[in-house]
């Protein structure tokens, strides 16, 4: 069974005319039209500190793989956002109810994938975060 | 202006139920740390390239960092082999294969780019909202 992502961006006002894009991909191994079949399926933690923390441990072996990361920010309160790293490159962050899907390449060890609650304090209560991963790699498990 | 930019994912397979529950996640676009939505778009743009060589989408010198932006990248080419790699700044974030769309946050610490895998010719359409 094929896994597939539906995007859709919609915005009615951010320019002249509406912006109305809708796409579904589907998620294959690398360079072929073979359907992803692994998954971590969806996890739940809550994050309470300001200093990154491996959300996915890269494994090298999943270099050149087709991998896709699903990582959203369940937090109510629009100030807690989360700090996307990878290889010590903030990707970016996310606010509160903020999603992102990306692919992953497991360049090296080095790769994997870091959050932190940055505006994290005992006070702002934690920040809980859902995260899933679609894969391909048959090594994942042994190294996550 | 109160931007109403959202962005809706759907992902439907056994294993991922949940994100399919409900009918997927929503999130309203927003300017950091604020409930405010976002007022500006580069908008939906297509590149074509016939060469390995990296394109910078986004120079990060031209925006604002740690910033709620958001870029969305797809590679609309059919063949299964055609990718590209997207990178920011120097770090590798990962391959994007014929069909693929990302949603992707960027806080404009480094260059937006991606590298095709090829030099047959590959196409790219992606847009960004963001704060300036």
């Amino acid at each position: 069974m094929a896994t597939t992502a539906t995007i859709t961006l919609t915005s009615a006002d951010i320019a002249g005319d509406p912006v109305n894009v809708s796409k579904t991909a589907t998620c294959t191994k690398a360079g072929t039209t073979t359907d992803l079949d692994q998954t971590t399926g969806v996890n739940r933690v809550h994050l309470r500190n300001a200093t990154n923390k491996v959300l996915l441990a890269a494994n090298a072996e999943g270099d050149n793989l087709a991998a896709k990361v699903y990582i959203i920010n369940k937090a109510t309160d629009a100030s807690l956002y989360l700090t996307v790293t990878i290889n010590a490159q903030t990707v970016g962050k996310l606010y509160a109810g903020d999603w992102m899907f990306i692919p992953w390449s497991q360049t090296d060890t080095s790769a994997s994938i870091e959050v932190a609650a940055t505006n994290w304090t005992a006070s702002t209560g934690d920040i809980p975060v859902e995260y899933a991963l679609f894969h391909e790699d048959t090594d994942f498990l042994t190294n996550a | 202006m109160i931007s109403t930019a959202s962005a809706d994912m759907c992902c439907a397979r056994t294993a991922c139920l949940a994100l399919a529950g409900g009918g997927g996640n929503s999130q309203k676009l927003t300017t950091a740390g604020h409930e405010k939505g976002v007022a500006q778009a580069a908008g939906l743009s297509r590149a074509t390239t016939t060469s390995t060589g990296a394109v910078t989408l986004f120079a990060a010198s031209a925006y604002a960092d740690d910033k709620a932006d958001k870029v969305y990248i797809k590679v609309t080419n059919t063949e299964a082999a055609r990718y590209v790699l997207v990178s920011i700044g120097s770090t590798a974030v990962g391959r994007l294969y014929a069909g693929d769309w990302a949603l992707i946050p960027w806080d404009g610490t480094g260059d937006f780019k991606y590298t095709p895998g090829q030099s047959d010719s590959t196409t790219v359409e992606y847009m960004m909202f963001h704060e300036g």
